[in-house]
């Protein structure tokens, strides 16, 4: 019995070790799934409504990025959400650097991992898919 | 013979401003006036300001280029002199929880997490000095610590905290311990990267150093309003300038082109060719590591 106890103490603690952080669980997981070679730097949290009219992506934000540096951008959208969470990301002089959704064939992709080469202050713009309610989070890591 | 010539001047315009365009280059460079007017400082919506606290390199990251350039681990650029319990006003403590939170950040990435629980306990009793240790999950971040394989956990927990406590500042009139904190994480950064270049120079890592020319006016824009709220303050706010003024010559250029896109593993990965150039001298690097040197270890003494 006790031997049954300590091993489902040790189950919870493993458990609460993965899972059990004290942030937002659904970023934990996202956190969690860029993969095992990515180290977190910042998380994103978006809630969006339906929007009126599709034009540029709604959610905006900035964040200074380092020349030699991969970093990666994944994009996790809760289950509820009637479209896939999409990231755009311009430069200082507003130029589209990359973006996660092909309009040409409607692809989306989880996600973009940018080698950068030129350090500044790029503006990253997350929306649903067309424009849609939806809530989810963009991870931003550095991979080698 | 006129028609031809006018034809090859509109030629020879069009060739030139295509290859011009192809090859452009532009300079980050300062507002032109010395210091920032506190009017335009005290304009910042909260969104500018948050934006700001997001655009600070995060230690992590320096961290992370000293282990890809594999420079070996130093407990030396700790700042293990602060003692958390000599701190007396709300300034140092929210400047030192900064610093520490730096450190944090390098111990974590080079996984040196059993040297981090002393940091810890002086991180939890600054944070909670000033009624912000709601936000950081000692515990946890304890427990990660001891366990060696749940890094990214680690990162998240100790990064989320940090900028939750920000957020927090920032939102209940407390701005200023919020810009100390930041500024505090910023200067220890540097501090890092300067000892390190000091010892093993390298372009990569110095040209980060003069790339935070672009966060600098940054940070003055966060201080400026609070400049003249106290001495500690103004003090603060001339060492920054100081630093700005060993930048002003320092330039960084940048070239144009194209992204190029591939697929991998079903992600999207793209190359950015544009990039930027730091134009720094040997003696202007000198001046980053002596001026960031003297800074920090004032900062760090204990009053």
């Amino acid at each position: 019995m006790k031997r049954f106890l300590t091993i489902i103490s040790l189950l919870l603690y493993t458990g609460f070790i993965l899972t059990g952080q004290s942030s937002d669980p659904f970023v934990s997981k996202c956190v969690m799934n860029t993969g095992n070679e990515a180290k977190y730097l910042k998380d994103f949290r978006i809630q969006l409504g339906k929007a009126a009219e599709q034009n540029d992506l709604r959610y905006k934000a900035n964040m200074s990025l380092w020349k030699n540096t991969k970093y990666r951008f994944t994009m996790c959208s809760a289950e509820d959400s009637k479209g896939q969470l999409i990231l755009s990301i311009k430069d200082d002089a507003n130029k589209v650097i990359l973006s996660s959704y092909d309009k040409k064939t409607g692809k989306t992709y989880p996600f973009v991992d940018f080698v950068c080469n030129k350090s500044g202050i790029y503006k990253l713009n997350y929306d649903f898919t067309d424009g849609q309610q939806g809530s989810g989070v963009g991870v931003v890591s550095m991979v080698k | 013979m006129k028609g031809n010539i006018t034809l090859l001047t509109i030629l020879f315009i069009l060739c030139f401003s295509c290859r011009n365009s192809s090859t452009k280059e532009t300079e980050f460079v300062f507002p032109e006036a010395d210091s920032i007017p506190q009017s335009e400082a005290e304009k910042l919506s909260p969104e500018a300001i948050e934006d700001i606290s997001r655009n600070i390199s995060s230690p992590v990251e320096i961290a992370n280029l000293l282990q890809m350039l594999e420079v070996p681990f130093s407990s030396q650029y700790l700042a293990s002199s602060i003692d958390a319990n000599k701190e007396n006003t709300t300034f140092d403590k929210a400047l030192k929880l900064g610093i520490l939170g730096a450190d944090l950040g390098y111990l974590n990435m080079y996984e040196k997490t059993g040297s981090s629980l002393d940091l810890l306990s002086s991180i939890r009793k600054l944070a909670e000095d000033i009624r912000v240790g709601q936000f950081f999950d000692f515990e946890m971040i304890k427990r990660l610590s001891q366990n060696r394989s749940s890094l990214d956990s680690l990162l998240y927990i100790s990064i989320d905290s940090y900028e939750q406590i920000d957020s927090y500042l920032r939102t209940n009139g407390r701005g200023q311990l919020s810009a100390l904190m930041i500024i505090g994480v910023w200067i220890e950064g540097q501090y890092l990267a300067t000892q390190v270049v000091d010892k093993y120079p390298d372009k990569i890592l110095s040209d980060r150093i003069g790339e935070q020319k672009i966060i600098l006016n940054d940070l003055l824009l966060l201080i400026t309003p609070f400049c003249n709220n106290s001495p500690e303050f103004s003090s603060l706010c001339k060492d920054l300038y100081a630093m700005k003024d060993n930048y002003r010559d320092i330039r960084i250029i940048y070239t144009q082109g194209e992204p190029v896109a591939s697929e991998k593993e079903g992600g999207l990965v793209i190359t950015q060719t544009e990039t930027s150039i730091v134009e720094m001298s040997e003696a202007q690097l000198k001046g980053l590591i002596e001026i960031t040197s003297e800074i920090r270890n004032r900062l760090i003494l204990n009053d």
